[in-house]
């Protein structure tokens, strides 16, 4: 099993919120976001959007989608697919798992290899 | 409660509001408007409400360097919340940045120009355009640009933010902004006896005030002056203008009685062409019931002292130069923004005290919606008499014909309880002083006339 990373309990992220894990702290190729969306559950995805500059995490979560704030491209938080203009290509997803009220992340681990 | 002042701008945003590319001398001929005002004598030419020359000098020489009223401290909780508005006729986005600075930026892509926020006020994360996709955060810094790589290596996004008003001061939740850098403060602009006036409205409660709701807004045939100036002096109408009003609202269903419709009072004119009047008879009140008995009078006198409760607090009407106005009677504020010399758009907000309890400012709504609001009993009336104004001023004799000022000239001076110069209550003096500030402005060349421009910077550099 890989390694994974604790990034806190489930209380620290507002429903509606992400946080952003340092790629640093990873050592994966970009920061990822993690999303607690309003379904419940906790989802991630590369932070930087897949067609500008711009941080996912400080985007508009809807449902299990999230808006960029920049350019309003959308993205399911599931499996990361670009959902429409102007991001064509799909976001990276990596696994998260909470356990006993703690989020963790297993980066670089696709969310479908669950 | 003292002034408070918001903390001053950073400079993320290098662009100076004007001139990249100086503009030949043809295009920026002013006209010396002296002969127009005698502001003295108390005649007004009336082309200064209908001439697009008049106009456009307005614009350079008034707008781009008074203070103008942007929104209220209120309208603002988090950062990213923002009000989009007007400077004169220029698009201003209000937002809170994440230091929780109110800053305020010229609505307008630095690509091509369209307005990065089409929305009228919300919440957001970033300010993006719709033509190309340009995108600047909260503190106007141009952050990402779709296919930047087309563009020059040493092209830089810091050179891109977007246009930030220089100057953003705070008055008791009130904030106005001003392009000029320099401009003498909010503070010393309004003045202490402009501030007593306007305290006697907004400073009832310890907790401040708040507005509720939304902004009403609505377009009239009218130049904005018309409207400013009534507001500065104007008690003179009310009696003519509102009788069927002061009729329906009167216990008799006749109307005030004599003593009440020939108040005392008395009529405030700044140096910085503001104006403030209000009667002093104590029946002449018509604010709320609901909102008279939830006052505390005892409070408020030890508060505000006895002149100001038995004057400026209740009834009255006042602008700050050049084109914020409010009655303390029904807790309206508005801006008459100017859209084309003979066109105004009404921005009117409700603001009450923090303190009342939700049923008192549910009164005071109803009771501005009644008398002041779009289609106020109060307000159809005056805007019936503006648009009439300016209906007939392209007749050429008819606009040749002075217009009257000269109620009370010659009764200015101190009373000794009323601060600043005042005369009656009936007067145009504070008409006559606002008009003697716009022509001193319409006259003096401003900040964007004077100063050195950039684009002659770069060459001798």
């Amino acid at each position: 099993m890989a390694e994974y990373i604790n990034v806190g309990s489930v209380d620290e992220i507002d429903e509606g919120d992400a946080i952003v894990v340092d790629k640093e702290q990873t050592g994966a190729e970009d920061d990822i976001a993690i999303f607690h969306a309003e379904d419940g559950n906790f989802y991630a995805l590369n932070d930087t959007c897949t067609h500008e500059t711009a941080s996912l995490a400080d985007g508009w979560i809807e449902g299990t989608e999230v808006e960029c704030p920049v350019h309003s491209a959308k993205f399911c938080l599931k499996a990361g697919t670009a959902l429409c203009m102007p991001a064509t290509i799909d976001a990276k997803t990596h696994k998260v798992e909470v356990v006993d009220g703690e989020v963790h992340l297993y980066p670089s681990v696709p969310a479908t290899q669950a | 409660m003292t002034t408070s002042q918001v903390p001053e701008a950073s400079t993320c945003a290098p662009t100076p509001p004007v001139g990249q590319l100086p503009r030949p001398k043809e295009m920026t001929q002013m006209l010396d408007v002296s002969s127009l005002v005698d502001a003295d004598g108390g005649l007004i030419e009336r082309s200064i409400y209908n001439d697009e020359r008049i106009y456009k000098q307005e614009m350079a020489r008034i707008f781009a360097r008074s203070w103008l009223f942007l929104a209220h401290r209120s309208q603002f909780k988090k950062p990213g919340d923002f009000f989009t508005t007007y400077m004169g006729e220029d698009p201003i986005i209000v937002t809170m940045d994440k230091k929780k600075n109110i800053r305020a930026y010229l609505n307008s892509c630095r690509h091509r120009g369209v307005r990065v926020c089409r929305a009228d006020a919300g919440s957001t994360k970033m300010f993006t355009c719709t033509y190309h996709g340009w995108a600047y955060n909260l503190d106007g810094e141009l952050q990402t640009i779709p296919n930047q790589q087309a563009y020059p290596d040493d092209w830089n996004p810091k050179d891109w933010g977007l246009v930030e008003v220089p100057n953003v001061q705070e008055y008791k939740g009130l904030i106005f902004g001003n392009w000029d850098a320099d401009a003498m403060s909010l503070s010393d602009s309004l003045g202490d006896d402009m501030k007593y006036y306007l305290d006697a409205f907004i400073d009832r409660d310890p907790e401040g005030t708040e507005v509720l709701g939304g902004v009403m807004k609505w377009t009239l045939d009218g130049n904005w002056k018309l409207a400013a100036e009534q507001f500065a002096t104007d008690w003179y109408h009310v009696n003519m203008s509102h009788a069927s009003a002061l009729m329906v609202l009167s216990p008799t269903g006749k109307g005030p009685k004599p003593e009440i419709a020939s108040t005392p009072g008395r009529q405030f004119t700044s140096e910085h062409g503001h104006g403030a009047g209000f009667p002093t008879h104590p029946k002449s009140r018509f604010d709320a019931q609901t909102v008279h008995e939830y006052y505390d009078y005892d409070f408020l006198r030890e508060r505000l002292g006895d002149d100001r409760v038995e004057g400026p607090m209740t009834t009255g009407h006042a602008t700050i130069f050049p084109s914020f106005s409010y009655l303390p009677v029904n807790g309206s504020i508005r801006i008459w923004h100017p859209k084309g010399p003979n066109k105004m758009e009404v921005w009117a907000w409700v603001l009450v005290d923090k303190s009342m309890p939700e049923d008192v400012k549910n009164a005071q709504r109803l009771y501005n919606l009644r008398t002041f609001g779009p289609s106020g009993i109060f307000e159809a009336d005056d805007g019936e008499n503006w648009s009439e104004i300016q209906a007939i001023s392209e007749g050429f004799i008819t606009n040749n014909t002075s217009l009257n000022f000269q109620m009370g000239i010659g009764n200015e001076h101190e009373d000794g309880t009323y601060p600043g110069t005042t005369s009656e209550l009936y007067s145009d003096a504070a008409g006559r002083g606002f008009y003697r500030q716009w022509t001193k402005l319409m006259n003096t060349p401003a900040w964007h006339e004077t100063k050195t421009r950039p684009a002659a910077d770069k060459e001798e550099n």
